[in-house]
């Protein structure tokens, strides 16, 4: 198992092309394990801080929609520290992600799977798989699950090793993709309403769930000034 | 209880580094105590190397022992160096043999009253992170079948401080990433504060934050914290 980690290392960090490492952490990902997706997202506390890659379009959905909405998979794996397993999103065996579920079937979600990104004690986010078909995993393709979101979070490790004190690796700053415009997009909704930046993220949230977009397309909307929420929930806000 | 009993007790004692108040002198404490218990030995002690690559005295099971390893490594001489330069048992030295090995350890050890001595890797594959001394009375040092549990002792409890070393290290790098994770989410924050408040675009915003730190000294972090928290007035700015 050691060694076998270690080579697998080897290969994603180590064999000096200039393509970024984490894509080719992501693409290892869906080659060793056979799956038809998967993304690594960071977390920290409860919350998703960033997407670190995906290997397809569908992979990235799930991990905005996750952002988005602040459930799913991934942020059950990191939360309760435990493999999470859904064989079929449109049948599922356990009824949970009321908001989640719908638009990740609409995309052609079937199988989906959030394994978390762990050494010892230390969690940094969570790995996602996913299948366009529905079926469980395999004894097999889970056991190459757990050992690639420990070498997942290895590399993470590796990668910030290098940084300077306070700053983000500068592979990490690169490659992932840390939503930064939703947190710009958080100050200004912030200044303009009067209100705490953590009490803005939920008022964005809640307007990219009410009007089914992403909270990046909402951010960005806010940030461009085409979009200005309004002080009394005007714009069909749910409840956060 | 048994000997067989307390020697697997002891192994999962000395297994179990998830334990929150862990500690590396308590774990060898213990192995030193659980030598002289378990196994036909008048005396246990146990080196590791510093980061300096020196040896210290870790854990001793009688204060005689103490010093005598004390003196072991003053003196550059002895059982337990020999066996930590070459990664391998030393066994069945007689003390009061002529032209021993150790000349002065050897007249140390017989005045605290040992004759004989073994001493055991801590090592796992490559790397020898110290060792364990183990101490007679009698002539002959001690059976083969106490020599494997000693050495079972030992790599448990070389694989645990390992384990710890490895999980404080992903802890320290873990927190730094989050740290710095932060530091980039309340910047894009307190652009977006700026941008809002004072009709800024983006960079406009990120070069005011950058301005005020360097004319105050003070890192662009704790700016961009004043500015979202409302501790820093966005109109005590001071671009220079």
């Amino acid at each position: 198992m050691h060694s076998e980690r270690s080579s697998i290392l080897h290969r994603v960090l180590g064999d000096g092309t200039d393509e970024l490492e984490t894509k080719r952490l992501c693409r290892a990902c869906v080659e060793i394990i056979g799956v038809t997706g998967a993304g690594i997202m960071l977390m920290s506390g409860d919350v998703p801080r960033g997407s670190l890659c995906t290997t397809n379009e569908i992979s990235q959905a799930i991990e905005e929609l996750q952002y988005t909405l602040g459930e799913g998979p991934c942020v059950d794996a990191y939360n309760l520290d435990t493999p999470i397993v859904e064989s079929d999103l449109a049948n599922p065996s356990t009824p949970r992600w009321v908001a989640f579920t719908p638009p990740a079937v609409e995309i052609g979600v079937r199988g989906i799977f959030g394994f978390p990104l762990q050494i010892g004690a230390v969690r940094l986010g969570a790995l996602n798989l996913y299948c366009d078909q529905p079926g469980p995993l395999t004894d097999e393709q889970h056991a190459q699950a757990v050992v690639m979101a420990g070498v997942a979070a290895q590399a993470v490790l590796i990668l910030q090793a290098g940084a300077p004190p306070g700053a983000l690796a500068a592979e990490l700053d690169a490659s992932a993709d840390f939503q930064l415009v939703v947190h710009q997009a958080s100050g200004m909704v912030a200044a303009q309403l009067n209100v705490s930046v953590a009490h803005a993220l939920i008022r964005l949230r809640a307007h990219a769930f009410g009007n089914s977009r992403t909270l990046t397309e909402v951010a960005r909307a806010v940030v461009e000034k085409e979009l200005r929420l309004d002080a009394t929930n005007g714009e069909k806000d749910p409840l956060p | 209880m048994t000997k067989e009993a307390l020697l697997a007790k002891t192994l999962v004692e000395l297994a179990d580094t998830l334990v929150a108040d862990f500690d590396v002198v308590d774990l060898l404490s213990l192995l030193a105590d659980r030598c002289v218990e378990v196994l036909d030995v008048a005396a246990a002690g146990l080196m590791l190397s510093a980061p300096d690559g020196s040896l210290r005295v870790i854990a001793s099971s009688s204060e005689a022992m103490r010093l005598l390893e004390l003196f072991e490594i003053q003196s550059e001489e002895g059982p337990c160096l020999d066996c930590f330069r070459t990664g391998e048992p030393v066994l069945y030295q007689d003390l009061s043999a002529p032209a021993g090995r150790w000349p002065r350890f050897a007249a140390e050890a017989i005045r605290a009253g040992f004759n004989s001595v073994d001493a055991l890797p801590m090592r796992l594959r490559g790397s020898v992170i110290g060792a364990l001394n183990l101490f007679h009375l009698e002539r002959g040092g001690m059976p083969g079948a106490d020599i494997h549990a000693a050495q079972a002792l030992a790599d448990v409890a070389t694989i645990a401080i390992l384990q710890h070393r490895a999980s404080l290290e992903a802890r320290a790098l873990n927190e730094q990433l989050n740290h710095a994770l932060n530091s980039r989410v309340i910047i894009e924050q307190a652009k977006g504060v700026l941008a809002e408040r004072l009709d800024l675009d983006m960079g406009e915003a990120f070069a005011l934050l950058r301005a005020h730190g360097r004319n105050h000294n003070l890192r662009l972090a704790d700016v961009a914290q004043g500015v979202v928290e409302g501790t820093l007035p966005v109109s005590a700015l001071d671009a220079g």
